[in-house]
């Protein structure tokens, strides 16, 4: 049973849909529902994605039906073959998707149907019934993914040894998505494989055709994208690990064990990267230890994100840092189930400690829940004050940063304080940057 | 005083009309000026649509706009999550435009119903009171709106019934603002859609008239009636600054009278005290002929609906009416003098630099045409327009226009694939463009000009000074859009340039 959210930080699957779409190049959406679907969708996730931007033809560009009255009375599928015609003469791409609105799927329209009526344009036109109502970004994501798998990814009997694929990183709800997949891969190259993320620097739609050759897919997620992985496993008999994204020097380490040992990665390779990677992390690192125990900059910390980022990065300011975890709150909409898988990744800190965990999607509740964790003064003398703190969090955190003087990174969905255009935090080069980012929002006042 | 063009009367209605119901009104169409004219007078125009379209946006994030800067308020979205973050953007951003009225303002507050596959078949309204009840007692706003996505709409949620039910049992007051998006092609149905729901539940029947209220002595009553008698109701546009707003207070002030700014930025009380003044002042006939034409319908308030204050012209025309019906022609006479000569010569320098340049406008229509005022008077050629929609209010500027028979007037909701099939054509060194849209125009090359901006002057005499410098400024280094265009291509076929701009616009199949 769902309930209302205060100022929910996802869009819908409709938007999750054209997030990914927006990523993979020259890929062209088509949407099927109301004029302001489009529009107000890139509202939230251009400026909301760290400044994502309205790409080849999203936006204001994004070919849309705008479907109005006499077509949600008279059905709206006239509308569709007349607007998927005319994209394919107007707008440049080489490959176009068709993507619904709500209200298209409460009127009952064919899409799938009037798809199958260009099979045999020049360019390859897709349906995806992603229906905004089905879910929110993470579901959009996946949905693409899926259909993608099955429909456009061409079947390979012979699995290529050296060739993996990365997913589980949402473009644009994930505002580092792109920064990420770029460290993933260079790491997984350095261990001598090629690597596929669909939607990184200079990967192309002809690159996503030829995934099926993957030995293994690696989601770097515990929830998002393992429906598609599933679906992939299924259609073109490729495995699945989930390895979800790893944030600093140990968090990296591990990763690469783990998927090392699941690639037949001699120990000794997987060891000497980590290691040459560790000197180049702890050479970068050495440079702030004068000032982090100079000044005193162990933080108390307060994260405030999705189910990929709330583990890694309350775990990194612990392990890597070592501050102390207080409160993580995780803003998904998830199953219980899902709650319970996830709390695992709280635990066994090198730290010992344990942060307590949240999970809910009002904004309202992170001040709530501060309120809990710690004892009120009661008038003593003597008061173990909370803080001096740091909230790890979205844009929408800002107000509870000047109330309580605890300076904000802005990291989770909406990102609209920062342009991350090529910024990474996954890895061992992404854990510099997040230390970067930490210590520099400390020492702004000097 | 009032420019009634026709009166109207949907005050008992549960949602305003589509404004395609209310005017001769087009966002599909292209042609001159006269054109567009002679076409709207034949009345073939209102039913135009595209074989190929773009997304544009809807009345839903157009009243939110509106309603996301009125201070005290928690909005409540009535839709499923995708409609529930459009406000992402602007929620730190309109905290610092609150403060600028109020130290103490905080972020944008709004709940989202997240209506899911299931209330689709069950129903959204029970979703809906409880946040109702979580927004009364999680941020004790003055005010609670409402507002409806396509969803409830299509599922057929009783929005105001759940209103009326809840009513005795929250203190906020309680707003709904029925606004989904397909109910209408025309956006601008978005200003009718929100001051319909502020008329219908915070101005009819919170009015209290001056003779009805307790005053100390006869004189205090005598003075509070002058205050009113001089008092203005100023409406102001989202997309104005508070600099603009400062400019138009100013101006006004010089003529002895007392400002008050709504609907953006104001407390939902404020609301209740609007007939408190003795005439409404429009800055934009667009925005505004709904309100000002009830509010002459119940409580016979006077209103000024012609122009927006855009240039010497204009300003002087806005004053010139507003200054008639105080009856204080002369004193405007003298301030129009000043104001304008000051700033003839501080042009002088700016008509030099951007002599002969040419431009194209986007953007609403009333300002697109009131900007080309402006930028005939800093010598600047405007070549081509493209409003967001066209209706009759467009037809006095229209008319005035000195090339309107060659001058182009594309009308459309967004849809830059006709921009970009013009602006290659045309070639203009600049566009004054709307937010949204520029990027498509940096790809091309051409510098830009953003046509509002929150933080920018626009408006009135000082605002006139500061387009010229700041035009002057943009087009002395154009490197970055250069840039642009050199390594980022449009994503249209090249044969798309060879054909006609206006090509995939055709008239409604009945």
């Amino acid at each position: 049973m769902s309930k209302f959210i205060d100022r929910p930080r996802y869009v819908c699957s409709l938007g999750g849909g054209l997030e990914t779409l927006h990523a993979l190049p020259r890929t062209i959406p088509i949407v099927h529902a109301s004029a302001g679907c489009g529009s107000n969708i890139s509202n939230a996730t251009n400026p909301g994605g760290g400044h994502f931007g309205s790409g080849y033809v999203s936006g204001m560009s994004l070919p849309s039906t705008n479907v109005i009255e006499k077509d949600i009375i008279f059905g709206g599928e006239d509308r569709l073959r007349e607007q998927i015609k005319s994209t394919l003469e107007v707008i440049d791409g080489d490959l176009y998707v068709v993507v619904t609105g709500c209200m298209v799927e409460m009127i009952g329209d064919d899409v799938p149907q009037v798809v199958s009526e260009f099979s045999d344009s020049e360019k390859p036109v897709l349906a995806i019934e992603t229906g905004g109502f089905r879910g929110n970004s993470f579901t959009g994501y996946d949905l693409v993914l899926q259909t993608l798998f099955k429909e456009f990814v061409v079947p390979k009997e012979n699995k290529k040894a050296d060739v993996v694929n990365i997913f589980g990183l949402v473009p644009a709800q994930d505002a580092f998505y792109k920064g990420n997949l770029r460290e993933l891969k260079s790491l997984l190259n350095k261990l001598g494989f090629k690597v596929n993320t669909f939607f990184g620097e200079g990967e192309t739609l002809e690159d996503l055709k030829n995934i099926a050759q993957a030995r293994l897919n690696i989601v770097v997620s515990d929830f998002y994208g393992v429906d598609a992985a599933k679906v992939f496993e299924e259609t073109h008999g490729t495995p699945y690990i989930i390895a979800p994204i790893p944030i600093g020097s140990r968090a990296t380490g591990e990763f690469l064990e783990v998927v090392g040992k699941a690639l037949d990665v001699k120990d000794e390779v997987i060891e000497k990267v980590i290691k040459e990677e560790r000197e180049i992390y702890y050479d970068y690192l050495e440079r702030i230890v004068d000032i982090v125990n100079d000044v005193d900059l162990q933080r108390y910390g307060i994260v405030v994100a999705d189910a990929n980022y709330g583990p890694a990065i309350t775990k990194f300011i612990s392990d890597e840092l070592g501050w102390i975890p207080s409160l993580t709150v995780i803003t998904d909409i998830l199953e219980k189930e899902q709650e319970e898988q996830l709390l695992k990744r709280f635990e066994n800190y090198a730290s010992g400690l344990k942060p307590t965990v949240v999970f809910d999607t009002d904004t309202s509740a992170v001040r709530r829940n501060l309120k809990s964790i710690w004892p009120q003064n009661d008038g003593s003398k003597y008061y173990d004050s909370f803080g001096p703190a740091v909230i790890i969090g979205s844009s929408l955190e800002k107000d509870l940063s000047e109330e309580f003087g605890y300076p904000l990174l802005n990291v989770s969905f909406p990102v609209t304080t920062r342009a991350t255009l090529s910024r990474a935090y996954a890895g061992f080069r992404g854990g510099i940057n997040l230390v970067e980012d930490l210590i520099t929002l400390l020492v702004r006042g000097r | 005083m009032s420019d009634s063009i026709n009166s109207i009367n949907y005050i008992d209605s549960k949602t305003p009309p589509p404004r395609e119901d209310r005017f001769v009104v087009t966002n599909a169409f292209g042609g001159t000026c006269s054109e567009l004219l002679s076409c709207a007078k034949k009345g073939c125009i209102n039913g135009n649509e595209r074989r190929f379209s773009q997304t544009s946006g809807c009345q839903f994030t157009l009243s939110l706009a509106i309603l996301n800067t009125l201070r005290n308020a928690v909005i409540i979205m009535h839709a499923p999550v995708g409609c529930g973050s459009c406000s992402i953007a602007g929620a730190a951003q309109s905290k610092v435009f609150k403060k600028l009225r109020d130290p103490n303002a905080k972020s944008n507050v709004w709940l989202n119903t997240n209506l899911t596959e299931v209330d689709v078949i069950a129903g959204g309204v029970e979703k809906l009171r409880e946040a109702i009840f979580y927004a009364e007692s999680e941020f004790r706003p003055d005010a609670i709106i409402v507002a409806n996505g396509c969803v409830p709409a299509l599922i057929g949620d009783d929005i105001d019934g759940l209103l009326e039910q809840v009513r005795p049992q929250v203190s906020s007051k309680l707003v709904a603002i029925h606004c989904e998006g397909f109910k209408t092609r025309i956006m601008a149905t978005a200003y009718d859609s929100v001051y319909h729901g502020l008329l219908r539940n915070l101005v009819r029947d919170q009015q209290v008239p001056v003779d009805e209220r307790l005053f100390e002595t006869d004189v205090e009553k005598l003075k509070e009636k002058y205050k009113i008698s001089r008092t203005v109701n100023v409406l102001n546009v989202s997309s104005m600054s508070r600099a603009d707003e400062l400019e138009l207070e100013r101006l006004l002030n010089a003529l002895g009278l007392t400002v008050r700014f709504l609907p953006c930025y104001a407390e939902p009380d404020t609301f209740t005290y609007v007939t408190d003044a003795a005439l409404n002042i429009s800055i934009c006939a667009t925005h505004d002929d709904y309100f000002t034409k009830h509010l002459e319908l119940l409580y016979d308030m006077p209103f000024v609906l012609k122009t927006i204050p855009i240039g010497r012209k204009n300003t002087e025309i806005w004053i010139k009416d507003i200054a008639t019906y105080f009856g204080l022609e002369a004193e405007a006479a003298k301030l129009i003098e000043k104001e304008s000569s000051e700033l003839d010569e501080a042009l002088e320098p700016y008509r030099k630099s951007l002599k002969a340049k040419r431009a194209y406008l986007t953007g609403g229509e009333i300002r697109i045409l009131s900007m080309t005022e402006l930028l005939l008077d800093i010598g600047i050629e405007v070549i081509g327009l493209k409003g967001f929609h066209y209706d009759q209010f467009a037809d006095p500027l229209l008319e005035v226009l000195p090339n309107k028979d060659r001058l182009l007037f594309n009308a459309a909701t967004g849809q830059p694939f006709e921009l970009a099939n013009l602006l290659e054509r045309d070639k203009p060194d600049i566009v004054i463009g709307h937010t949204g849209a520029n990027v498509q125009v940096a790809k091309q090359g051409i510098p830009v000009l953003p046509l509002f901006g929150q933080a920018n002057n626009y408006l009135g005499y000082a605002g006139a000074f500061d387009v010229a410098r700041r035009l002057n400024r943009i087009l002395k280094n154009t490197m970055f859009n250069r840039n642009i265009s050199e390594n980022l291509k449009l994503p249209y076929k090249k044969e798309w340039y060879e054909k006609d701009p206006f090509h995939y616009i055709k008239e409604e199949e009945v």
